[in-house]
Order: C-alpha cells, then structure tokens, then sequence
C-alpha cells in the first residue's frame, strides 16, 4: 500500500511544518507517507491565469510523481481540486490523460483522506483554545470538504469552535488575482480579517496555506495576535507526538 | 458626476474609485447580504433544492440545444396569435426596428419597463433622439434615468444611490422639495408615472420567458408597472433575447420557483403575467398592436461553443451577483458593461465577441466559485471565466511580462532539481528584505500585495530538503497501521479497480 | 392576424422582411449547433417539475391555512367567509369605511348578483366595458376600489389568478387603490402547476391575452432597500374566501 504526500509548492518552499505534521500524525495512525521527490507544482497559477501551455509542464512532474501510488494526500484542497483539471489539460494526450483519471481518483485533501479513507475523526488531540474557522473556497465548494474538517475539530478535547461569521466568503486571494487587483483583494481580506476579529478567537485554523498565508499576511500588518495554522498542525500539537 | 458611473479607464480604475466611495461599498454591501440571506432562507425552506436546480439546468439546457425547433415554434404560434414577430441580428438592426415601428404609430412617448436588452441596445438614446419621450417605469430605473446612468445591479438597478441623491433627483423632476422619505418618494413616482403610463403611445417591455408551444411571453415584477405598460398602451413593443425561451407552461413552475427565490428570496414575485398574443378584439384593454423583436447581438455565438454554450441558460436572476465577494465590493459600474457580477464578466466578452477589450473584467474574480454554486441553473461562471483568460492568452492578447514571467514558471516547474535551486537562492536574495520574520517591501509585484499584508518569507529550510531526516524519524517511531483500516484502504483500492480505474502500486 | 381590416403597407413590409429573416435566424443556430434543422418536437425527458414535486398535494384546510398565510405575509389581506351574499357584505362595509367614491367590478354574473349597486347607492359604480362609448382605462384609474373574480388560485405561493375577457379588464385588478379579489374555496389549488398545466392543455387558441397571477401587494426596495407598498399596482389587496 504505497500513501504518497502531495507536498503543494507553497508548503514545500514557506510552510515545510505543515507537511512535517502530516506525515508524523499519519504515521502516529500507521500509515508512512512518502515523498517522489519529482513532483514540483500542481500548475494552479499558470491554469487560472489563461496559460494552459505551462500548467501542463508542471502538472506532468506531478503525474510522473504519482504514478505509481495508491494514495495521494494533499495538505491543500485548492491543488487537489487542481488536479480535476488535469483530465480536461490532458484530452488530446492519450498517455498522459490515463495517468490524469488515475490520479484524480486516487488524490484525497488531508481531512479528506482523515475521515473517508482513514475512519478517523479522533486523532486524540487537546487543544484547550478558542478557535475559528475558515473553509477555503475550492476546498470546500469545488472538493466538497465540508463536515471533514468539523468532524475532527469537534473531536478535539478543550477546543472551543467559534463559528466565523460569513465563514464561507472568499479571502481575496485567487493566486494572481491577489497581485492583479491588489486593491480588491486587499479589500477583500480585511473584511475577513474584520470577521475573525470579531469572534475573538485565539486561532484561526484552515485547510490551504494559500488562504491562510494571505489572512496572515493581513493580521500581521495590523497587529493582531491571532495564532494562524493548517489543520494538520494544529492536531499535531494537540497530540503532543514530539 | 457620480464617480461609480464612468465608464472610462480599466475595470482595475473604476474599481479603485468604487473602493473608495464608501457609500457605495456600503450600500451594495447591505443590499447583496440581504439578497442572499433572503435567498438562502427561501431556498432551504422549499427544500431539495439541489433537484430543482438540476431541473432549471436541463430545461435550459434541453431547450438551447433544441433552440432552432423551440424558437421556430415560439415565432410560429406568436405569429398565429396576433404577434407581429421581427428578427434582430444586432444593435442597429434592433433599434431599426423599434424607430420604424415608433415612426409608423408617429409616437410621441414610451414608456418602459425593465428590460436589460433594452439597456443593451441603448434604445432610450435612439428614441430620444428622435425626439420621443421615453419613460423608465420601473422605480429603481426611474431613479437612474434622471441621473443618466445605467444600472449597478440586474435586479435592484439603483441600489448605489443613498435616499438623499434620490430626493435630490426627484425634486428637480418634481419642481419642488420632496424629503428624503421612502413612502413619499415612491408616491411622488407612482402619482408621476399613472399619466405617463395612460398618455403613452407604445409600452416597451423585455420578456422573462416566453413559452414555445402557446406564443405567449412571461412577464415576472413586483411594482405592477409591466403591467400597466402591457395593459394601457395601444401599441406593445417586447424586446426578447433569443435565447428566453422554454418549452411549456409546465416548465415555467420550474423557473418560477427558482427565479424569484433566488433574485430576490421571495416565494414568487407580486405579480406574473402571461401574455399570448395583443388584445382580443372585444376586449377593452391591451394593447391593439403586439410586436416581439428577438434579439441575437452575438447570443448565437455562444452556440455550439462546448465552453459558453451554457452561458444560454441563464436567467438574469441576480443570484451570482449577490454572492460574489468582487462585485460587492466594487459595485455593478466598475464592470463597464450593461452587465455587472459575474454573469458579466462572462456575458460582456462573450457578446461582444472581443475577448482582448474585456479582459480586464475576467481578471476581476479570484475564482472563489460562490457564483456557480449559487446561480439556479448550474452555470458554471467560475470556470468559463478561466476560459476568457485562457482565449486571451491563445489569441495572442496576454500581458507581455506576465506570458514572460509564466514561462519562467515552466521553466522552473519542470524539473524540481530546478525547483530546489531557486528556492536556495531565493533564500539567500530575501536575507536583505527579511525584518522579525516578515517581508514588508513594496515594490514591483509585491507592491500591491504588501500594501496590505507582511509576507512570510521562503523558510530556512524546505520541506523537501528535510525529507531524509523526517523519514528516517517518523519510521524510528512509526506505529503499524491497524488491520480494520488496512481494510478499509484495500476495500477502496478494489471498487477502484472495479470502476475501471487502475494504476497505482499493487501489492 | 388579429386584425381582419387591411394591414398598413409599412406593417406589411416589416411582415415580409420577418419571414426572411425568419429562415436565416433559425437556420443559423441549427448550423452553429452543427446538424440540420430540427423540425419535429425532441424528446423532453425532463419536462416540468421534479416527480416529488407533481404529488405533493394539501388537503382543503390545509390549502386555506396556507394560502392565508403567505397572502398575509408579504402585506395582502385574507378573509374567509361562507357566502357571496357575506362577500357583498363585507365589500359595501368596507367601501364605506374608505369613503370610496368610485368603484368599478368585472362585468360578471357573480359580481352582478353581489348587487353593489344597490348597497352603495353613493358610490358610483361601474361595470367593465358594459358601455362601448366608456373610456374604460379611466374609469378604472379614478377607481378606489377594483373588484373581482379570481379565475383560481395556489396555496403554496399565496396566488391568485385572474384572467383577461371582453368582460373582465386587466386593469380592474390594476389600477384602482384598492383590490378586491373574491376566490371561491374550490378554485384553491395546491401549487402553482395546478394552475398552469391546464394552459398547455386547453392550447394557444383558447389562451386568454392575459393571465395574471397576483401574490399580494404592489412593492419595491429600490430605494435604499427600505419596502414600500404600492409602487404602481394595488397597495392594499383583499382576498375573499368564499365558500
């Protein structure tokens, strides 16, 4: 049984402690993640913005990568969801689209993988903190992750769950839209961050880096004490597995 | 001049000045929450929405495939109504129609109701021109037809004017002070518009559905002023998009119940009206003379296109545009367009066949996908605009430094030894701009972004460069994985393989 | 065509521009969708409302209960009453509390029985198009009160549906102030479909021109979201139960 992590770029290169805290919680459950070190960048970036050329360059590194896994677990949901592109990028390459079904079949978002595959909602974390929580667009809308992260937060013995007003409004990211149209997008994360403060949470916890890296970009420029972390992390912790 | 209302420069341009008026923020802001909680709360009290979602999908999607047999029959039985049917190909052929009509009938006034093709052809500037006076009946249209502006919003047209602006308006129409009071302004515009709507010579209507087996067109408002122009005036003039058709009375509780809850979160709107065909001869009122001008202006483009075909089933609900975080916060003018929201931002490049003008407008969405979960039959808007980009970029209108700066992307995507260099020495190059952990610089593209965030800088070491030692750790500690998830895992494997999928390690 | 006197020269050329245009307007979407022109009916496996939805049905009580409910909701007014004579009672009553001067109803049998006329011998009345030599539109337009007949009725929107006739005026429920509406029980239906199905069925020819389906008050929020009640339609709207 070969469980493979799909590190995402921006864990890989800026949040490497996201990744650590999955494959040491999953090998807490006795399942040992491995790396195909081939793999580079789902190719989010270059699809969004129009350039399917490129997109599909870095997406065969990832294709090459797990092509012989039986699992793939991804601490994103925004480059899982990337990943049912691939089909579409690949329609005219007979070789490549077999690998691209395959591997949209087989790709799991980390509470994803948890819940679903795993049956795991209790990781037997204790996390005493007052927490919100920001589903990431793609994540949950185009993937579907809903109950998955909640399942498991509510598992978490001491955490108390804050729900985020207007949770489900988008954080101004949207990869280069974030650069394009800096001003609506900034607009757009300070609303968020207006929200989060509102719950006078301690942490904010969400499943995708990229959102979390923005809001967190945001409250740092404001001066705000709020505590930002991926899921996975904020588990690791709880368990104490050191 | 309202500074919402230019409709020069970029959409980045007018989104600026819409970001910075305050009220306009607001009030859209207000208005749109409200919008979408109300269709929130009359969705989930119907229930199964989700079916009845994928009913209005494949209605309209039935009948745009079908559209030559549906039309055909629509224009057939309107015909052996009494309905005087014409065909617009585009703008000038449309307004043509509509002054030829208005010369014959030697008309002195119309007066309106809303019809967002209308606002397309700009057909209030023609008849104006030719000196005919043309009333806007609809409140909110009323309102911005005294200021000179088009729209904001697809469903609440004036919802980017604060009851001040609109006292303002309407006193100078009035001759006098009226006060900034809602009941007495409506009154004032009611007492205003009933000599309109009995004087006038023609009613100009848009048309919500029209249904293909009767002939006859579905009318949905609140006000009662589609009403009154399809009642009082001798001569109706309907403006159809060619694509509003479906078809039976059947099909139409489907959209009734979809369209109303999902515009305005009402169980139906005040009033729907069915209309087949002018008044019979001894009725005593209606409108003697019935036409119906279907309108293509670059609808027919979309057809047989497998990306934006769809696009044809929309609606004009709204819904889309009270959900996205975008239009909300820079308001319905910044996108240039007759169309606003995200419907708009697709709809505009598609129509005007000129991807390359438009892009500005694709750009202006982070793909968040609120729009197509929220639209009531299924469009999926979110990923038609990634289509619009990806067009542009075909076509050879992409920015230069952007198409330079995603090549280097590939570039470096594509061999993650690469990949792992770069991230070595861009940790060297960001040691001069890292301050407590954080970058703050403000230039080039981090300008816009540090504007309003720290940026975390590229960590010490990645994950990928700590992998052998986390590896060799966790398998120091590892736990075995117990035999029911083993199962678990190998029972997923198998329906896999059974659904025909293979690939992956076997054991 | 509904006119039978000879249609102007320039109507007769916009007719005969139409019918060509007519060929290459359709002809061109069967091209773009890439196949011949279709010319018989498709199939439409999904015509109408889900299967759930055409056997959901309420009983009598039920239908009352719930039409009242969500008339009353969104500002109409719901009285339920036993008989037409009780109907006429209530209309004179409150006909007088208005000070209404002007009253104009269908040219109905019904309503001619409810015998207003007789009951406010100071308001003028009017009966729809009774008198070819009438402005119509004005009489209805200086009307405080409107009366009517509705032709039926759904529950579960809270509608009512009245339909046009030589005899019975759209603007009747249109333009007066006030709009009554008398609705015997056994026309309440269900859903929205009950009512709409039968036009399919009765066919184009026997359509009325207009089908108006009323669900309670004129309004509108475009000025700073604030609701107002009768914008342009009836502000104030009566539905009689009878029956």
């Amino acid at each position: 049984m070969k469980v493979s992590l799909f590190i995402t770029c921006l864990s890989d290169a800026i949040y490497p402690r996201v990744g650590e805290a999955m494959v040491r919680l999953l090998a807490a459950h006795g399942v040992q993640l491995d790396f195909p070190p081939v793999q580079t960048c789902c190719g989010q970036p270059s699809y969004n913005s129009g350039y399917w050329e490129e997109t599909r360059t870095a997406a065969k590194t990832i294709l090459k990568a797990f092509e012989s896994s039986d699992f793939v677990v991804s601490p994103s949901g925004s480059c899982t969801y990337m990943v049912h592109h691939y089909p579409e990028l690949f329609k005219d390459d007979p070789y490549w689209l077999k690998l691209a079904h395959e591997l949209e079949a087989k790709t799991y978002e980390f509470t994803q993988f948890l819940v679903q595959v795993l049956g795991i909602t209790d990781v037997g974390a204790h996390f005493p903190y007052k927490v919100t929580y920001h589903p990431s667009c793609h994540g949950s809308r185009l993937l579907g992750v809903k109950e998955e992260p909640i399942a498991l937060l509510s598992q978490v013995r001491g955490l108390e769950l804050v729900p985020l007003p207007f949770a489900e409004d988008c954080c101004g990211f949207g990869g280069t839209f974030a650069v394009k149209m800096s001003d609506i997008s900034g607009a757009m994360v300070e609303e968020k961050v207006d929200h989060i403060k509102e719950t006078e949470a301690q942490v904010l916890v969400g499943l995708d880096m990229a959102c979390l890296m923005n809001i967190a970009g945001n409250l740092r420029h404001r001066g705000e004490q709020v505590r930002v972390m991926h899921l996975a992390e904020l588990l690791y912790e709880g368990v104490g597995v050191s | 001049m309202n500074p919402a209302q230019s409709t020069q420069g970029t959409v980045k341009e007018r989104a600026g000045v819409a970001l910075n008026n305050d009220f306009l923020r607001n009030a859209v802001k207000f208005t749109t929450e409200r919008l979408r909680s109300g269709k929130q709360a009359a969705s989930a009290e119907h229930g199964n929405w989700e079916e009845w979602r994928e009913r209005g999908r494949q209605i309209r999607l039935h009948t745009i495939a079908h559209l030559d047999y549906y039309l055909n029959l629509f224009v057939d039985n309107a015909r052996k109504n009494g309905v005087h049917v014409h065909f617009a190909p585009d703008t000038a052929a449309a307004t043509d129609i509509v002054m030829t009509i208005a010369r014959n009938k030697q008309a002195e006034s119309v007066v309106k109701s809303k019809s967002m093709v209308s606002e397309e052809l700009h057909i209030n500037r023609a008849l104006e021109l030719a000196g005919i006076e043309t009333i806007e009946s609809d409140l909110g249209e009323y309102i911005i037809q005294l200021a000179g502006e088009g729209p904001s919003h697809i469903v609440i047209p004036a919802i980017h004017k604060n009851r001040y602006q609109i006292a303002e308006l309407l006193s100078e129409d009035a001759g006098e002070e009226l006060p900034p009071d809602t009941t007495i302004l409506a009154g004032y515009v009611r007492r205003k518009l009933r000599e309109k709507f009995l004087g006038a010579d023609i009613g100009m209507t848009g048309c919500n559905f029209a249904i293909a087996e009767t002939g006859s067109m579905v009318l949905f408002e609140n006000e009662g002023n589609a009403r009154m122009v399809t009642t009082l005036p001798k001569t109706q003039i309907t403006l159809m998009g060619m694509e509003r058709i479906i078809p039976s009375w059947e099909d139409l509780e489907v959209m009734a119940t979809l369209l109303p809850r999902s515009a305005t979160g009402q169980r139906l709107t005040m009033y729907m009206s069915g209309i087949t065909g002018p008044k019979r001869t001894a009725d005593g009122d209606g409108p003697e003379e019935m036409h119906i001008i279907i309108v293509d202006n670059g609808r027919s483009e979309q057809l047989g296109d497998s990306e934006f075909q769809e696009l044809l089933n929309c609606i004009r609900c709204g819904a889309c545009l009270n959900v996205c975080p975008v239009y909300r916060h820079i308001g319905g003018h910044s996108y240039g367009g007759t169309y606003s929201g995200p419907i708009g931002a697709v709809l505009t490049p598609a129509l005007n066949r000129n991807v390359a003008e438009w892009d500005d407008i694709a750009n202006a969405s982070s793909l968040c996908g609120a729009c197509s979960e929220a639209c009531p039959v299924k469009i999926p808007l979110h990923d038609m605009l990634v289509y619009l980009r990806r067009r542009k970029v075909e076509r050879g209108h992409g920015n230069r430094w952007e198409a330079l700066g995603m090549k280097g992307f590939a570039v470096l995507m594509a061999n993650s030894k690469r990949l792992n260099l770069a991230l070595k020495m861009g940790r060297i190059a960001q040691k001069p701009v890292v301050h407590n952990k954080g970058i703050t610089l403000k230039i080039g593209p981090l300008k816009g972004w540090n504007t309003y965030r720290v940026t975390s800088p590229i960590a010490d070491h990645s994950f990928r460069e700590n992998w052998q030692e986390l590896s060799e750790d966790t398998r120091r500690t590892a736990r075995p994985m117990n035999a029911e998830t083993w199962d678990r895992m190998e029972q997923i494997l198998r329906q896999r393989r059974a659904s025909g999928i293979q690939g992956g390690h076997h054991e | 065509m509904s006119n039978s006197q000879s249609t102007p020269d320039w109507l007769n050329k916009l007719e005969e521009q139409s019918r060509i245009s007519q060929q290459a307007f359709i002809d061109n979407i069967s091209t773009r969708l890439r196949r011949p022109r279709m010319t018989e009916a498709p199939d439409h496996p999904y015509r109408g409302t889900p299967a759930f939805w055409s056997e959901f049905e309420w009983d009598s009580q039920q239908r009352i209960d719930k039409f009242t409910t969500h008339f009353q909701e969104v500002g109409g007014h719901v009285v339920r009453l036993q008989t037409m004579e009780q109907a006429a009672g209530f209309i004179a009553d409150h006909a007088v509390q208005m000070n209404a001067r002007y009253l104009i109803r269908q040219q109905q049998l019904e309503l001619a029985e409810l015998r207003l006329e007789e009951r406010l011998p100071d308001v003028q009345i009017s009966s729809w198009n009774s008198d070819p030599d009438e402005a119509w539109k004005a009489r209805a337009a200086e009307a405080d009160i409107g009366v009517v007949m509705a032709d039926g009725a759904a529950a579960y929107t809270g509608t009512v549906m009245v339909t046009s006739a030589p005899h019975q005026g759209r603007s009747v429920s249109l333009l007066p102030t006030v709009c009554i509406v008398i609705l015997p029980v056994d026309r309440l239906y269900t859903r929205l479909g009950e009512l709409l199905i039968p036009m399919d069925e009765i066919g184009r020819e026997n359509l009325p021109a207009g089908m108006h389906f009323i669900s309670g008050p004129s309004r509108s929020s475009d000025i700073e979201n604030d609701l107002t009640i009768g914008v342009h339609g009836p502000g104030i709207i009566y539905t009689l139960l009878v029956g």
